[in-house]
């Protein structure tokens, strides 16, 4: 029971944690279409901007200022850069986020260093929230669940029971009669654009802070967030989050057992067999916990391709 | 084809015979990798330029063939069969082909951006599998092993290698660029273009999908053997998002549009890396910068660019944009070295290093190296200079754009007249 009580939080906060960098995506996506992959620079954008405040400034004004700031980067890309390539299609999008990605990774790397910078959360959020089963959970984990929490109620709300909501999703679906209504297409764009890089700036300021903060962060992060956003459901919000607790609970439990295919396959006697052929059949769950997230998005593209929240091929 | 091609054609092969006569074993070695890019970008652009199937995984059967190949260069090696090296690449192209037959099967079951998402979920598969997958991807340490002498070939020397891989290099391509006549290869074309006629004039479009993306993730997997070849060894690092997306880039580069564009892009961003990276470390920054600044302006890739000046311009009409062009290069260098120029210096006075020799001289900030001459970091004249730069190259930016249309507006003048 023990395993089975720390996995599950683990896995929740893990997944929870994913979800905050991927909300923004969901909404970039799932509104205009735009496959952004820097997104996950905009989290190492955050991460950074957090760091350099909290020891300028403090914590708190790391956290106000680090989606605002990649907001701003947002903004700017989206004016400047998607904006001229739209014409060209999806592709072109794809590969100029693609670019920038590399631009954020090495600009940041110049002024930082290619080594982990030393962000931490401030002294007094550093105590156990409480202990189970003699070990003490911190409450910082509990802080990331909360935060991640409140993202989603504030962009479900915003969403679907506020005029701004409507709009947004309308322009989705008719952008051409949104337009006609005398909304500007444009700056809904652009805002929803920073919207969603704004909150991958909030993500990893919050995250940086107990996670290791280094060059390394946006890449480990990087294919994982189309994970969720495919496994979810093109620009549903609950399909991403129920996307980002599934694969959250999924790795920290796969890391626990030591199953493979041999022990299924000596279930209908074929397990001297499957010993003996070794190789796949005989990896342990544990070691391939990496690619299972993968193999969930493989199921999912084959199977429902609208993803598991998602209403629109 | 045009007699100025063929000239061009001609010229390229007899100096690409030429290079191991005169090159440095380095630099013969530089070559070698330009070429495997350059089919490596040429096979993924019959997926994606011709059929237009954007794949973001080709780097799994870039490494399925390299692996392959290791596999039977390693069986060769301790006498378990014999199989002549020069014909080695044949085991990775198989790979490559059965492995995309399965995949591509998958995967074209889904058009656009699903399509890119299942080819990324298969290499990512591979990618995270590969290290703990010891008996047939050796772990994270990979595989290594020896080339063998063959036919009376020294393979233990660069030029062996060398016109092996070219040879393989220029037998794919002739390949590709032939495959492109066929009526397969039309039809490649038309599912581009309009996949639903294709499919109602009778022909089965998952079946021509799936066979053409298995013929580009062979002549990729040939590309994996004449780089396991090279470098007779590999490891799961080859299945990367990086080396998928970097074929992307490469290609997109060098003009997606076009057949030579690819090859193109990557041969010259393959030298481009392998010099710069020698030279700063913040090489990945500039690639990153010229990848982008191509996207937002030459969105046909630089294949493209000399494509449209062959098809629309005459030889006569070229002596109207020599001064605009000359001022648009003037333009770009002055940008190109302010740009450099700061990148640089920040990277040496932020360095550990600089801290260093700060503190020894009692964390004054001393004078810093860089291009061979001492720079101050705290006097103005040191930071006129990419200022002066960057607002030189910016003011003459218009006047470039402005004389490089009305050279264009002459040049076609001519034409028309």
């Amino acid at each position: 029971l023990e395993f089975l009580v720390v996995s599950v939080l683990n896995g929740v906060v893990h997944g929870l944690l994913l979800f905050m960098v991927s909300a923004g995506l969901t909404l970039i996506f799932g509104m205009m279409g735009v496959l952004n992959f820097a997104h996950a620079w905009f989290y190492m954008l955050g991460a950074y901007v957090g760091f350099s405040l909290s020891r300028a400034v403090g914590f708190w004004a790391g956290l106000i200022a680090a989606p605002l700031i990649a907001g701003a980067g947002g903004v700017l890309v989206e004016r400047y850069m998607l904006r001229r390539v739209h014409k060209y299609g999806h592709a072109h999008e794809l590969l100029l986020t693609f670019g920038l990605a590399f631009i954020i990774e090495e600009v940041i790397k110049l002024f930082y260093g290619d080594f982990p910078v030393n962000y931490t959360m401030p002294p007094y959020m550093k105590f156990a929230a409480f202990t189970l089963y003699e070990t003490n959970y911190p409450f910082y984990r509990l802080f990331m669940g909360v935060v991640a929490i409140v993202i989603f109620a504030v962009l479900y709300v915003v969403l679907t029971r506020t005029r701004v909501g409507i709009i947004v999703r309308a322009a989705t679906h008719r952008p051409a009669m949104v337009e006609a209504l005398g909304h500007n297409l444009p700056v809904v764009f652009m805002s929803v654009f920073a919207a969603g890089a704004g909150l991958a700036g909030l993500a990893g300021a919050v995250a940086g802070a107990f996670f290791p903060t280094g060059p390394n962060m946006a890449v480990d992060f990087g294919t994982l967030v189309f994970v969720v956003v495919v496994v979810g459901g093109l620009g549903s919000l609950e399909g991403a989050l129920v996307a980002s607790l599934l694969i959250g609970l999924f790795i920290s439990f796969s890391v626990g057992f030591s199953w493979s295919l041999s022990d299924l396959l000596a279930l209908v006697g074929l397990g001297a067999w499957a010993r003996e052929v070794g190789g796949l059949l005989t990896l342990q769950l544990s070691t391939i916990a990496a690619s299972m997230p993968f193999l969930l998005m493989l199921l999912v593209l084959l199977i429902r391709p609208a993803g598991l929240f998602g209403d629109r091929q | 084809m045009t007699r100025s091609r063929q000239l061009a054609l001609l010229a390229l092969a007899g100096l690409l015979l030429l290079v191991p006569l005169v090159l440095t074993p380095n630099l013969i070695n530089a070559v070698i990798k330009m070429l495997i890019a350059g089919l490596f970008a040429l096979s993924f652009s019959l997926a994606m330029g011709q059929a237009g199937m954007l794949s973001f995984g080709h780097s799994a059967y870039y490494g399925l063939g390299a692996f392959a190949t290791l596999h039977l260069m390693r069986a060769v090696e301790h006498s378990v069969v014999t199989w002549p090296t020069p014909l080695l690449p044949l085991a990775g192209g198989a790979a490559g082909f059965f492995c995309g037959l399965g995949f591509g099967w998958l995967a074209t079951q889904r058009t656009g951006v699903y399509f890119a998402m299942v080819t990324l979920a298969l290499a990512e598969l591979l990618f995270t599998l590969a290290p703990t997958w010891n008996s047939v991807f050796g772990g994270e340490s990979g595989i290594s092993t020896m080339r063998m002498n063959s036919w009376s070939i020294n393979f233990a020397s660069d030029t062996g290698v060398y016109y092996l891989t070219l040879v393989w290099v220029a037998g794919s391509t002739w390949c590709l660029w032939a495959f492109t006549r066929t009526p397969m290869g039309r039809l490649a074309l038309a599912v581009r273009e309009n996949e639903h006629r294709v499919r109602f004039l009778g022909f089965n479009t998952h079946g021509a999908k799936t066979l053409i993306f298995a013929i580009s993730a062979m002549f990729t997997g040939v590309a994996g053997a004449l780089l396991a070849i090279a470098n007779e060894a590999t490891n799961y690092t080859v299945f990367s998002a990086q080396a998928s997306a970097n074929v992307v880039l490469q290609t997109f580069i060098g003009g997606a549009g076009t057949f030579f564009g690819p090859a193109l892009g990557a041969a010259t961003m393959t030298f481009f890396a392998r010099v710069t990276s020698d030279l700063t470390r913040s090489w990945l920054l500039y690639q990153g910068l010229i990848f982008v600044i191509v996207m937002l302006f030459v969105p046909d890739g630089f294949g493209g660019l000399i494509s449209t000046h062959a098809r629309r311009l005459r030889a006569t009409a070229v002596r109207h944009l020599t001064v605009p062009y000359l001022v648009c290069l003037v333009v770009a260098v002055l940008l190109a070295v302010g740009v450099v120029f700061v990148v640089e210096s920040l990277h040496v006075v932020l360095s550990d290093a600089y801290a260093v020799l700060r503190r020894t001289n009692g964390g004054a900030l001393v004078p810093y190296h860089l291009l061979g001459r001492q720079f101050d970091p705290l006097s103005p004249w040191t930071w006129a200079i990419p200022v002066v730069l960057i607002l030189a190259g910016a003011a003459l930016l218009p006047l470039a754009r402005r004389l490089t249309t009305e050279g264009w507006n002459r040049a076609l003048n001519e034409r028309a007249a």
